[in-house]
């Protein structure tokens, strides 16, 4: 595996804007649910383990294993993209979906038949180009997952010490238990069958839809 | 694609419960042109309350509740331009299971220019319950659907929790083939999800309000989002994707969802159904 490739598409370098969003993190905090470091990382690790480990991650690994077979699925894109279920987490996909296209025709690096896959969709989630790209660079599922877990809890962290507000020392605390986590949550991810899959969660939903008409607000969504 | 619920094998004290519905539109009026059914799922006559061009129906499960092993099949047909809503007379009540799952299919399908409300009262999901809860909805272009689904974890008046057994939610709305929206849950008894903030953050009902096939006109979305309820710990919010509108309450009182919901109904019916809210009388008694 080349790991400096995996590092380059997980980074908050990559200029997809991953950093204006908070996925409903705003709202939580706006309305009292987070407040400080504990509760932080309750939101967090709940996400991670009732939402995106039952359900993103499991469908990325679906969909690394269709780009890895020759094509990316498109059926597994507008999957995702229903999935979505407020119009800023829409709105947030395609707009990195878009951007991470973008680039990747500025880059010049990946080969034209997988250009030309992904330029069919008019507008494709961030998660089936990035699978795609991950693919393509040969990265396994499993390191491929961790990398993309990874990168979402940086992300929040960083929505966290603006938002909460925390402390650096917290943020990297909170990193260091969300990191624990994920290697047992990429394992159940890759071996999650249809059925067992889960996007239900409520309380996140209404935090997303909440955030949409936020007063004050430094995020996107 | 699409995941399937495991089909358990029935016992033999199983019901196997079938409800094939469809409406058409016949000059003026919306009728009742096909009705067939297979076991303990029945519903009473057509319903004018509208007028001609709406047709209400309400769906009768007549033995008190869904046991494990129990398989409801609901196929509802709604033709071009025709107009249908569809309730049932009470709760829905999901008896704990000493093993096998119970599972409830309903699939619903509007002809271009129809209208469909699936508008079922409140699922009580008791402690122990194995419930496999399916609902797929195929709108043509120009169809319209909304819908309303209220779970209740447990026997709320006698103070019961979701302890044990299982939920397994599926949810899926198309348009002229192309999937608009998709949910999954997966909601063990006793599992953390049920305190989690992201989760149901410890209350015992939940509504999810869904209406498809056109694009929610922002001042209704804004109206929407002016809808209150009467529990004051309650959680709700409402957006709008462009073939979807979707709303979420989480609260204590099945009574105050369904207040709530009647709230929202009067702000999308118009736009989405073009009627002003008719609230079923059935749910009256």
């Amino acid at each position: 595996m080349n790991l400096a490739r995996l590092l380059q598409l997980a980074s908050p370098a990559l200029p997809v804007g991953a950093y204006t969003y908070s996925q409903g993190f705003e709202w939580a905090v706006e309305a009292g649910t987070v407040k400080d470091e504990a509760t932080a990382l309750t939101w967090l690790g709940d996400q991670l383990e009732w939402n995106l480990g039952r359900y993103e991650a499991p469908l990325l690994a679906q969909m690394m294993n269709s780009w890895k077979v020759g094509a990316g699925e498109p059926a597994l894109d507008a999957r995702y993209l229903a999935s979505r279920e407020t119009a800023e987490l829409r709105a947030e996909t395609l707009q990195m979906g878009y951007s991470l296209r973008r680039l990747l025709g500025e880059l010049d690096d990946l080969p034209a038949p997988f250009m030309a896959q992904i330029a069919v969709p008019p507008a494709p989630t961030f998660a089936w180009v990035w699978s795609g790209v991950a693919t393509v660079w040969q990265i396994p599922p499993a390191e491929a997952l961790t990398a993309w877990l990874w990168s979402w809890a940086e992300n929040q962290v960083m929505a966290a010490l603006k938002a909460v507000p925390l402390g650096q020392a917290a943020g990297q605390r909170i990193l260091l238990e969300i990191g624990r986590r994920i290697p047992v949550v990429v394992e159940r991810a890759i071996a999650l069958d249809d059925d067992n899959y889960s996007n239900f969660a409520p309380g996140f939903a209404i935090a997303c839809a909440r955030h949409e008409t936020q007063y004050s607000r430094l995020f996107r969504s | 694609m699409t995941a399937r619920l495991p089909l358990p094998d029935p016992s033999p004290t199983a019901w196997q419960a079938r409800l094939d519905l469809g409406f058409e539109r016949r000059d003026a009026a919306t009728i009742l042109a096909r009705r067939h059914h297979l076991g303990p799922l029945r519903i009473q006559k057509a319903l004018y309350p509208e007028g001609p061009e709406l047709c209400h129906a309400i769906v009768l499960h007549p033995p008190a509740g869904i046991c494990g092993g129990d398989q409801l099949r609901i196929d509802i047909e709604v033709g071009a331009d025709a107009q249908a809503l569809l309730t049932t007379p009470g709760a829905g009540k999901w008896y704990r299971s000493s093993g096998q799952a119970a599972e409830q299919r309903v699939n619903i399908k509007v002809g271009a220019g129809g209208t469909a409300e699936w508008l079922p009262q409140e699922s009580i999901v008791f402690d122990g319950a194995e419930a496999r809860m399916r609902t797929v909805v195929d709108l043509a272009e120009g169809a319209r659907y909304l819908g309303v689904e209220t779970l209740c974890f447990g026997r709320r008046a006698s103070g019961e929790t979701f302890a044990r057994g299982s939920l397994h939610l599926a949810s899926d709305i198309r348009l002229a083939g192309q999937p608009v929206w998709h949910e999954r849950g997966r909601i063990d008894g006793g599992s953390a999800l049920l305190h989690s903030p992201i989760g149901l953050a410890g209350f015992g009902v939940c509504s999810t309000v869904l209406a498809a096939g056109f694009a929610t006109p922002p001042e209704t979305l804004t109206a929407c989002r002016g809808t209150t309820s009467a529990e004051d710990a309650a959680q709700f919010g409402v957006s709008a994707l462009p073939q979807v509108f979707v709303a979420r309450y989480l609260g204590h009182s099945t009574e105050a969802a369904r207040a709530w919901f009647v709230a929202l109904w009067q702000h999308l019916r118009p736009v989405f159904i073009g009627r002003e809210m008719a609230v079923p009388r059935i749910w009256n008694t």
